[in-house]
């Protein structure tokens, strides 16, 4: 295997002098021992709230639309905000498998699998809401192109909501197969160490991987097919949930920097999404020397730029409302900023455009707290921004005899625990069930960012080796 | 194969070797052909035997059973078994007839399919109401069906109605009368010549008889005053289309004064502007405290306090007196400065009117009312605006009546009690004592529909038809008479009270025929109208013929002498000073509270403060000069607040409200009934007992109220409009003049940025949702208004598709016009829209979560002057736009749009995703967020609107409303105006039928024929000689949002006013 020459600058991406086998051990056991108590707790408390969920979705589907506080003027409230902020947060795994993979960005091998399992479970609960904020779920079938006995009846292909539908299950789809795709060398690794019914299952899930020089080659050109599948799809996808509100006729919605404001905004509250998850999972399973300071600072970065992007998109838009001369336009971004919903803009502000400009420190970037607080931060402003130009917008347009305010019933805030509880039961599992970080991939970057290789205690042989192998 | 020993075999053929079953397993793939299959001998070797079969269709049929058990509602539809003569089963009959509760009156057209009446319209041809309907007149038919209504006579007891037989009942009755027993009969205004009729034959057979009519919201001043000045004890006939300038004091005459229908009517006439070039309309100046209806509609509002009235008209007397020679009368101190300079300007356009004019008061103090009779005659109003000749009779109630009565069953002198169709126990304000006094009644018979709160009192319900059940005929206005005529038998056990009081007359009058009090009707009409007539000679064919119009006109009063009276010794109320004051009004919906089991008028919103279910004290507003607007004393909306006055306190919740004269109240009477049925009990607060008796007449007014900060939070407050203005101008703290609304968009300001404290000025005023001139400035406007319009077209001509545009032009093209000027904002269409279009009902609770069903509303809007603003009503609905966002939205194509330019819904594709309604400009959408009228299949969810047992609409005999050319809709499926679509198919099919081109006539949309001042247009676009294309080319027209190219299909005007402007500042 032939490696690019490493700068000096580089720092190394595995640390404590890893060798294959103990990579082997350190992320293969996570998936072998008995769980401990932080994580039984931690799963009852997920699945308390998707519990909580599920009670609240079938009161929903029960009893109808009029369990949330939805009203004649404002359609969309948490419902949408919830979904167009579990498909931003759906966002960084795709973004980090692909993007990063064809930019060879090796230090993505220490975060992809954990993002993309994430970006899986987000986009399920994003599709939940989809479903079930309809008034009608028993006929949600009716979205779906075929031909049917009803006509036969095709959808409206002028309509966003159509294109959201392709474009999600799209992205579903891909993410999903490329995640596989990676873990089916570790699910063989996890096979060869295990006995009885657990080595039949991960034989089952591993397709009977044997490590060949074959296998390899197919799985390296595969992950390449699916990268570059993937790759127009971190930008389309919430391009065109950005339809949803850009193609129509409401101020505040119809706009046309909405894909590219959109596309920064998912990266941003997706890597937000990865440090919450990151910073805690490095810590309980001990994967401090996989995902590195070096990670979380290169993703702080990412944040920090898709955050400023987002800053420029808000000012770029109240600049432009202004500039239009179109009352409608400008009442809707004065609305925003100073209207009865003005601590929402205020909050999203605060979240999204002034705190992640602390990342311009070093010493922040490279805080472990800094960095799990400002995610969380991150998260927030991003909801806010959803609810912002959905639930602001709708609440005030055109007429103002049919303004109104809004704010959700128990159910709705019941419904956004569950999908809390539904992504982190999946994700519990998930810890539980495959290596969250890639040890194959880890094992192809060891010679190039270990640290016994390159950093600043490396064995002098090794270095030359580095340089003689290139 | 042949070895014994293996260790696998098949069976004893196996190992004995079977050479055909070895042959066999060597062919792995044996076929058995299909004919030999069919052999029965084949058949036999099939494991399943006869038995079998029988044993797995047993059980098959069992799990079918017991699966199937889950009981499915069973809808029986019953064909007739002899088809009636006029019933075409999908073909509506029409029968004219009147609505009548009370003196409320409405000649009207029931509209009936397959026997039952569904829809009221107007009749065109009578002369009082013109086609014209009421809110109140278009809900009577959800009345019939109430589940409330007593289901036949009988003994009351706990608010029950034992089963009775009215044999029974007339044995106990007529065993208890003797001819010296002292009789009364209670009731309100009754305005048909045959009951008085019935109850004179009463009267004859008991002659200690009396009836005592009295009106909750009572006239009674005006008929005495009228009685001393003329001799006539009658409500005049009011010609407001001959009066060009109007002067209102108090008097809700286009809400809920004596006949509004009628009024409005002629209101608009000048109202409207029919030629732009040189526009001349009428001016109406109101004088009140309270924001009423009419008043809304005044060009100048004049603020008093209700204590100031007396002053008011005084003032006015004496300002018209001394221009015209009369006696000054004695007018006392105390009207605030604003008002006595404004009586002055309205006293100064009345004297260039003289003749032209009309001055009306809702006062009821003898005194004023005199005063204002003089003021008219001053004028010349007598004989021009103001005529007896049709004296209206729709008032003929006089609580001096009912005091006298009450006094007399205190002293035990009544021995009987009917209670006709009235309900002292709850509107009287002096209920309480009614009641101590009623229990010294030994005898109470009440004909009442409902067990209310007098019937609960009573020991017989003697149950009265509902009026659609009913034979019978109505004088509303002298020699003006129409006919009542059945449209459906009686649902229930009822009888009408003229014929239980000619039966208990043992009247001689009473045939022995099916229909009694029809040939009694007959006769009598016979003996009185039929000689008035030279039309027909025979009686019967009078008789159809006015049937079948339902109205017929003969004589009337003579003139009387319009002889002056003394004014100088009049004494008018005296204005209360500093000091809180409070009016207590009736509302559209409500009445004096018989309308409070009709769920259709309790969500109708109120006109002015555009709440439902319930009533709201209205408080006045002021603005911080800064950026606030705020209600009296800090008050919220839905705040709860401590009414006291004297010794009684009560608890209201409140409402901020523009135009309300500051440190006074308002709060409508009829609300808080307790026995009205499943859907009116304790909706809002009872106010009746703060209604005042001076001189033994009612008093709508309190003076010396003390209204307590907030004290607590209405659970639900259920309003469909927050944001009420468009534009109140008033001086900021630096003194500049500025929308004080718009500054008040802001919730917050940004501390540094001075700027913020104007808000954002025109971010109201600048949209194109309500344009609006002073008619003396209306070139000018209209050619400002058409230069933006040119503007916003040449914007929308700018297209990818050039060519789309013309898709419309042939065929049919359906449009609206509606003309702000006429529109007085009744709200008559919404509710006759809720009965064309099976409306759902949707209750407080989701009203006030903004989750309302209504297809129309009309949108209020305040602008002017921030104390004393203006008013401008707007019916929005769909507006049908050509280029419709919520069309292409739609993921499943399930709203779209007609080759005839409708935007169609179509509700089983329907989703429910409510992107449509969000991109809708005009917020006209409306999801079915329950279950509201039990369409899903399983009714496990119904909704309940007022913790009704059995939910409103579901049960059969309410269902029986529903029109069955429309849709009932399911759970989670959007809807919204059809521009009455099942009208238009019906239409078409009539012209089709005809082979004729399709005319105007033929198609009228519910809210179109509802008006009763005709602001609605309904038509074809493409019909070059429709009325609508005619309206079209108004040049006051425009389109609400034009510049958002959506294309809508209604043209409004705009809104004209001809304010006294000099009074404006």
């Amino acid at each position: 295997m032939s490696h690019s020459p490493v700068s000096p600058i580089r720092a190394p991406l595995v640390e404590g002098h890893k060798t294959y086998h103990q990579i082997t051990e350190d992320l293969s056991t996570p998936t072998e021992k008995r769980p401990n108590a932080a994580w039984w707790g931690a799963f009852a408390v997920a699945l308390t709230f998707l519990t909580i969920g599920v009670i609240c979705i079938v009161l929903t589907i029960w009893d109808g639309i009029t369990e949330w506080n939805l009203n004649r003027t404002i359609g969309w409230g948490w419902d949408i905000t919830n979904f167009v902020w579990w498909i931003g947060i759906g966002h960084a795994g795709t973004l980090i498998s692909a993007i990063l993979l064809l930019f060879r960005q090796k230090w993505r091998t220490g975060v992809n699998r954990a993002a993309e399992a994430m970006t899986i479970f987000a986009v399920m609960c994003a599709a939940l809401f989809p479903a079930i904020h309809v008034g009608r779920i028993w006929v949600v079938f009716f979205f779906f192109p075929y031909p049917n006995s009803r006509g036969p009846l095709w959808p409206n292909f002028n309509s966003p909501l159509l294109w959201d539908l392709f474009a999600i299950s799209t992205y579903f789809t891909v993410s999903l197969l490329f995640w596989y795709t990676g873990l089916v060398p570790d699910f063989a690794t996890l096979r060869d160490r295990s006995k009885g019914l657990r080595r039949k299952m991960y034989n089952f899930v591993s397709f009977g991987w044997t490590g060949s020089a074959k296998h390899w080659q197919r799985h390296e050109s595969l992950s390449l097919v699916l990268a570059g599948l993937a790759t127009p799809l971190v930008l389309s996808v919430h391009t065109i949930v950005s339809f949803d509100f850009a193609t129509s006729v409401i101020p505040g919605w119809h706009t046309t920097i909405f894909p590219p404001y959109f596309v920064a905004g998912a990266i941003f509250s997706g890597f937000a999404m990865v440090q919450t998850l990151m910073v805690i999972t490095r810590k309980v399973l001990n994967l401090k020397q996989y995902i590195t300071l070096e990670h979380i600072e290169s993703m702080n970065k990412v944040i920090l730029l898709t955050g400023t992007i987002v800053g420029v998109a808000y000012l770029t838009e109240l600049f432009i409302s202004w500039y239009s001369g179109y009352i409608y336009e400008q009442f809707a971004f004065f609305n925003r900023a100073l209207g009865p919903y003005w601590w929402s803009y205020f909050g999203m502000m605060l979240c999204n455009v002034i705190s992640p400009q602390l990342f311009w420190s070093k010493k922040i970037r490279r805080s472990v707290w800094w960095t799990f607080f400002m995610s969380i931060f991150v998260n927030i402003g991003m909801w806010f921004e959803r609810f912002v130009i959905i639930a602001t917008t709708l609440a005030r347009d055109y007429l103002p005899s049919s303004w109104s305010y809004y704010s959700p019933s128990w159910v709705e805030i019941g419904i956004f625990l569950g999908t809390l509880g539904i992504f982190f039961t999946f994700y519990l599992l998930f810890t539980r069930l495959a290596p969250v970080v890639a040890v194959a991939e880890i094992k192809h970057i060891l010679k190039s960012a270990g640290d016994q290789y390159i950093g600043k205690d490396a064995h002098h042989h090794h270095s030359s080796e580095i340089t003689q192998e290139s | 194969m042949k070895d014994n020993k293996v260790a696998i075999w098949i069976g004893q053929k196996d190992l004995n070797h079977d050479p055909k079953f070895m042959e066999e397993a060597g062919n792995e793939f044996a076929r058995i052909p299909l004919d030999k299959m069919a052999e029965s001998s084949t058949l036999e070797q099939v494991g399943a035997t006869r038995r079998d079969f029988l044993k797995y269709l047993g059980f098959g049929l069992g799990a079918a059973t017991v699966a199937a058990a889950c009981e499915i509602p069973v809808r029986k539809a019953i064909p007739y078994v002899v088809k009636p003569d006029a019933i075409v089963p999908g073909v509506a009959n029409y029968y004219a007839s009147s609505f009548v509760k009370g003196g409320d009156y409405c000649a009207v057209l029931v509209k009936t399919r397959e026997g039952r009446p569904i829809k009221i319209e107007g009749n065109d041809l009578s002369p009082v109401t013109m086609g014209g309907t009421s809110a109140r007149a278009q809900a009577t038919v959800l009345e019939l069906y109430d589940v409330n209504r007593i289901k036949g006579p009988g003994r009351i007891a706990d608010g029950l109605v034992s089963d009775g037989s009215w044999a029974a009942i007339d044995k106990e009755v007529i065993g208890a009368l003797r001819p010296e027993s002292k009789i009364r009969i209670l009731s309100n205004t009754l305005l048909s010549p045959a009951l008085h009729a019935a109850i004179a034959e009463f009267s004859a057979a008991y002659p200690n008889t009396k009836l005592v009519q009295y009106d909750a919201v009572s006239s009674a001043a005006m008929l005495i005053a009228n009685e001393q000045q003329f001799g006539m004890k009658t409500v005049p006939d009011y010609h407001f289309d001959g009066a060009k300038v109007i002067v209102g004091f108090e008097a809700d005459f286009l809400g809920t004064w004596i006949s509004p229908i009628e009024y409005a009517k002629g209101y608009v006439k000048n109202r409207k502007i029919e030629h732009e070039g040189h526009a001349t309309m009428s001016r109406h100046y109101h004088v009140e405290s309270h924001m009423s209806l009419t008043g809304s509609n005044a060009d100048n509002r004049i603020l008093v306090k209700p204590s100031e009235q007396g002053a008011a008209i005084a003032a006015l007397y004496n300002e018209i007196a001394a221009q015209t020679g009369g006696t000054r009368v004695n007018a006392p101190a105390g009207l605030n400065e604003k008002a006595t300079a404004a009586i002055k300007a309205a006293a100064k356009d009345l004297l260039a009117n003289k003749g032209a004019s009309l001055v009306v008061s809702g006062s009821n103090m003898v005194s004023e009312q005199l005063l204002v009779n003089q003021i008219n005659l001053l004028l010349g109003n007598y004989g021009k605006t103001i005529t007896f000749e049709h004296a209206s009779k729709q008032r003929q109630g006089d609580e001096r009546d009912v005091a006298r009565l009450i006094e007399e069953m205190q002293g035990g002198q009544v021995d009987v009690l009917f209670i006709l169709g009235a309900n002292p126990s709850f509107d009287l304000p002096q209920a309480e004592a009614f009641n101590t006094a009623l229990e010294q009644v030994p005898l109470r018979i009440s004909t009442n529909s409902h067990v209310d709160e007098t019937t609960g009192r009573c020991h017989w319900g003697a149950p009265d038809h509902h009026i659609l059940e009913s034979w019978g005929d109505v004088e509303p206005k002298a020699g003006v008479y129409s006919l009542m005529q059945p449209t459906i038998n009686p649902l229930f056990d009822t009888r009408q009270v003229g014929l239980s009081f000619l039966t208990w007359a043992k009247s001689a009058k009473l045939s022995t025929g099916d229909q009694p009090y029809h040939d009694f009707i007959q006769e009598l009409w016979k003996e009185n109208m039929f000689p008035h007539q030279s039309e027909y000679s025979v009686f019967q064919a009078f008789w159809d013929h006015t049937l079948h119009n339902g109205v017929f006109n003969a004589g009337g009063n003579t003139e009387p002498a319009y002889n002056a009276v003394d004014v100088s010794g009049l004494q008018v109320r005296k204005p209360a000073g500093e000091g809180m004051e409070l009016s207590l009004f009736e509302t559209v919906n409500m009445g004096a509270g018989q309308y409070a089991n009709n769920p259709w008028l309790q969500e109708m919103p109120d006109p002015v403060n555009r709440c439902v279910w319930g009533n709201y004290l209205s408080v006045p507003v002021s603005f911080d000069g800064w950026k606030t607007i705020e209600g009296f004393a800090g008050l919220k909306d839905g705040d709860l607040v401590n009414l006291t006055s004297g010794e009684s306190s009560l608890e209201v919740p409140v409402i901020q409200q523009f135009g309300q004269m500051d440190n006074t109240f308002g709060i409508a009477m009829g609300y808080g009934r307790t026995a009205a049925g499943r859907c009116g009990n304790d909706i809002g607060v009872n106010v009746q007992s703060l209604v005042q008796i001076d001189n033994g007449l009612f008093q709508y007014y309190r003076s010396g109220i003390q209204v307590s900060g907030k004290a607590g939070r209405e659970d639900h407050f259920a309003c469909v409009q927050y944001h009420h203005t468009m534009g109140v101008k008033t001086l900021d703290k630096n003194g500049d003049e500025i929308n004080a609304d718009e500054a008040a968009l802001a919730s917050v300001s940004i501390p540094f940025f001075k700027k913020t404290r104007r808000g954002f000025q025109g971010a109201l005023t600048d949209r194109s949702i309500i344009h609006g001139a002073h008619v003396s400035e209306l070139e000018t406007f209209l050619e400002e208004l058409h230069e933006q319009r040119e503007e916003f077209q040449h914007l929308n001509a700018q297209s990818l598709y050039p060519d789309y545009s013309d898709h419309y032009s042939r065929g049919h093209h359906w449009g609206m016009h509606i003309d702000l000027n006429a529109c007085i904002g009744c709200g008559a269409c919404t509710v006759a829209c809720m009965s064309e279009n099976n409306v759902p009902v949707v209750g407080k609770h989701n009203v006030a979560r903004h989750q309302e069903m209504t297809w129309i509303r009309i949108d209020r809007y305040f602008y002017g002057d921030f104390e004393n603003p203006k008013t401008v009503y707007q019916p929005m609905m769909c507006q049908h736009c050509d280029n419709a966002p919520c069309e292409n939205v739609c993921p499943v194509d399930a709203t779209n749009h007609s080759s005839e330019g409708l935007n169609q819904m179509i509700y089983n594709r329907c989703v429910g995703t409510r992107y449509c309604a969000n991109n809708c400009p005009y917020k006209v959408r409306r999801l079915n967020w329950a279950d509201y009228t039990t369409a899903d299949l399983w009714p496990i969810n119904e909704h309940k609107i007022n913790q009704e047992k059995v939910q409103f609409y579901a049960d059969d005999l309410t269902r029986m409303v529903l029109n069955p050319d429309v849709t009932v809709r399911s759970r989670g499926v959007m809807e919204k105006c059809s521009f009455c679509v099942q009208r238009i198919q019906e239409g078409k099919l009539n012209a089709k039928k005809e082979d004729r081109r399709l005319l105007d006539r033929d198609v009228r949309t519910a809210c179109q024929t509802a008006c009763p001042t005709g602001a609605i247009t309904f038509g074809d676009k493409n019909n070059p000689e429709g009325e609508l294309t005619g309206k079209f080319k108004s040049p006051l027209n425009y389109i609400v949002l034009e510049e958002t190219n959506v294309r809508s299909s209604v043209n409004y005007t705009v809104k004209v006013n001809n304010a006294n402007e000099a009074l404006d500042a």
